[in-house]
């Protein structure tokens, strides 16, 4: 390995973990408020893909720009589950909580199927192959935008979860619900609001892949096997954590890739996974949930 | 799990005795069941629907090895199918490769997939995962072996693995009709629900479900959690491999997306128990004869031929039964009885 394609492999594992982070903090943020595992996860982002594909052949709006339609319209699916479903279960069984979250996740699998067929979609964008090159480095422009927008996402949910005073009552419920609901927060209209939010980011990180991936039903399942790796290895609930988490999963996948071949990579994550799980079940920041 | 005072009217009439009591009742429940599968080849002439029933017995059998691990022991074991993938793939690979008669193979399978129970009971204890962390390891389990089975050639690799269909004979468990398979499926089913049984009335099962309703307190009464986790998902898994060896006879193929795949999983393993309520003892047999046959009548009448109809029956299945029905059919069926025995024996006793 040559340190030019050292570097490039780095740049590519980067690219892709920019999307991981995001979505992992979509799923560390929903966990680290109702300390619910949401299985149903993936198919954010495969809606989220649907939707820019649809934007793009119904209207013929550019992926980046049908961001904000895909994460109003993901964050008020988000939103409508939590209040209707999950809100039911959060007491319960965390099994009757899987087992709810995976009822979800088939079903809308089952209905994008149904209306869309199984058949892959592709949105074919004119600078889908666009390249430019720094210092014998090659970017990706999609990808370049991509790995931006998903930057720009992730420190607008933080600013907004540090700084504003619905943000400062999101952290408030995930640390303690009861001491939150004393100083009056509404921590229904946080749960809803939380989980939409959750939705939504990981619907953006779905739009940011379109212009090279294609989509099928099912193609969330395997990125939510990624952000469950990811969650865990920055600390279940712990915001920083799934960021750094998900740049670090996308390197090692890239390397992975890069030895073992594209298909053989995810045998990587998973490894890493069952070993953080075995050794430091508590992730990098040592068990401290921190939104 | 109400145990009453046999009445001394009833001391002669065996069916008076089981009546009486919810568990026997439900076991009795599950025998009717299945005796009307039985018979089933006597009214149903086309093969379609002879597949449907075979599928439906062995998806009650193999919802029995489930209920076992997440409904009596309450464990988090998502992806049971892996252990149905093994047994799957333990049978072919023997009868392919080694020319092992499946008749053989498949409680080979049960001990293969028993092998993988106790090393994922074993991992996990070791290393004190549990609850969603168990899940997590469960369901990262089967992407690695998927991926790991997509490239070993020995069994067969991203193709997979079939039968020939060409000769077939009693020996090498392919037939003609579709007759002896329900007999098979129906032979493994009949020894499940025993077993479930018998593990209910035992000890061990008490055991179980003190760990599913308060594991620390199991503990602090002396119950040996580790040992009696181990047990249920080591029981589990070797009827889902048993299961999975009946499987790849019956489907004739296994491919590795094919068998590690959540979509599968809801379908074949938790759709029976949770449809009739996890943790019950009919709940498998009430919930796995509404399952297949409701998907396959849903898929075959209202599709019109479009793909994901099933993946919308079986959401809605899921969704419907924890909101609405957390104890499931057997639920529903439970309060009838209790009804039905305040009116006919409470009443006259008092």
């Amino acid at each position: 390995m040559s340190l030019e394609i050292f570097f490039q492999t780095i740049v590519n594992g980067l690219f892709t973990g920019a999307i991981y982070a995001l979505v992992a903090i979509g799923l560390t943020l929903i966990y680290g408020v109702m300390i619910i595992l949401n299985f149903a996860h993936g198919e954010f982002l495969m809606l989220g893909m649907y939707v820019a594909y649809g934007a793009f052949t119904l209207f013929g709006l550019d992926p980046y720009l049908s961001i904000p339609i895909a994460a109003l319209l993901v964050f008020a699916l988000g939103a409508l589950i939590q209040a209707g479903l999950v809100q039911r279960v959060l007491d319960a069984h965390p099994l009757n909580q899987i087992i709810l979250l995976l009822g979800v996740s088939t079903l809308i699998i089952g209905l994008v199927q149904f209306f869309l067929t199984a058949e892959p979609k592709v949105v074919r964008v004119p600078y889908e192959t666009a390249v430019f090159t720094i210092k014998g480095l090659r970017f990706s422009i999609p990808r370049t935008i991509a790995f931006f927008s998903a930057m720009v996402s992730s420190l607008l949910l933080y600013l907004f979860l540090q700084k504003t005073r619905t943000g400062t009552a999101i952290r408030a419920v995930s640390q303690s619900r009861p001491a939150a609901l004393l100083m009056g927060i509404n921590v229904k209209y946080i749960y809803w609001l939380t989980f939409g939010l959750g939705a939504a980011v990981t619907a953006i990180g779905g739009v940011l892949l379109t212009p090279n991936y294609r989509m099928i039903p099912t193609v969330g399942q395997s990125f939510s096997v990624v952000a469950f790796v990811v969650v865990v290895l920055g600390t279940m609930g712990n915001f920083i954590g799934a960021f750094v988490g998900g740049l670090i999963i996308g390197i090692v996948e890239a390397f992975a890739g890069f030895y073992l071949g594209g298909d053989v990579k995810i045998i990587a994550s998973m490894l890493v996974f069952i070993l953080i799980l075995l050794f430091k079940p508590t992730g990098l920041f040592g068990g401290k949930k921190g939104l | 799990m109400t145990t009453t005072p046999i009445s001394p009217h009833g001391s002669r009439l065996g069916l008076r005795r089981i009546l009486l009591d919810w568990d026997k009742t439900q076991l009795l429940i599950s025998f009717v069941i299945l005796g009307l599968i039985a018979l089933a080849p006597l009214f149903i002439k086309s093969p379609y629907y002879m597949g449907i029933v075979i599928l439906t017995t062995l998806y009650i059998f193999t919802g029995i090895s489930w209920n076992i691990v997440a409904g009596f022991a309450g464990q988090l074991l998502i992806a049971h199918i892996i252990f149905l993938a093994v047994g799957a793939y333990t049978t072919i690979v023997l009868y392919d490769t080694y020319g092992v008669s499946p008749w053989i193979g498949i409680w080979l399978s049960g001990v293969t997939a028993a092998l993988l129970g106790l090393a994922v009971a074993f991992i996990t204890m070791r290393y004190g995962l549990k609850m969603d962390y168990f899940a997590l390891f469960t369901i990262a389990l089967m992407v690695a072996m998927k991926t790991l089975f997509l490239k070993w050639d020995f069994v067969g690799g991203a193709v997979g693995m079939g039968l020939s269909l060409s000769d077939p004979g009693f020996s090498k468990m392919i037939f003609d009709s579709k007759t002896p398979y329900l007999y098979i499926a129906l032979s493994l089913t009949l020894l499940g629900v025993i077993v479930q049984y018998l593990i209910y009335q035992s000890k061990m099962g008490k055991y179980f479900m003190a760990i599913r309703e308060d594991e620390a307190a199991a503990a602090a009464l002396g119950v040996n959690t580790s040992l009696y986790k181990t047990l249920a998902l080591v029981i589990g898994a070797a009827m889902a491999g048993i299961g999975g060896g009946f499987y790849v006879m019956y489907v004739t193929f296994v491919e590795p997306p094919q068998v590690f795949d959540l979509g599968l999983n809801v379908e074949i393993i938790m759709a029976a128990p949770i449809i009739g309520g996890l943790g019950s003892l009919a709940g498998p047999v009430l919930g796995g004869i509404l399952n297949k046959p409701l998907a396959e009548f849903i898929r075959g009448t209202l599709s019109a031929g479009r793909s994901g109809t099933t993946l919308i029956v079986y959401g809605a299945f899921l969704i419907v039964a924890i909101l609405f029905m957390p104890r499931g059919v057997t639920g529903v069926f439970h309060s009838l009885y209790l009804r039905l025995r305040q009116r006919f024996v409470d009443g006259r006793n008092p």
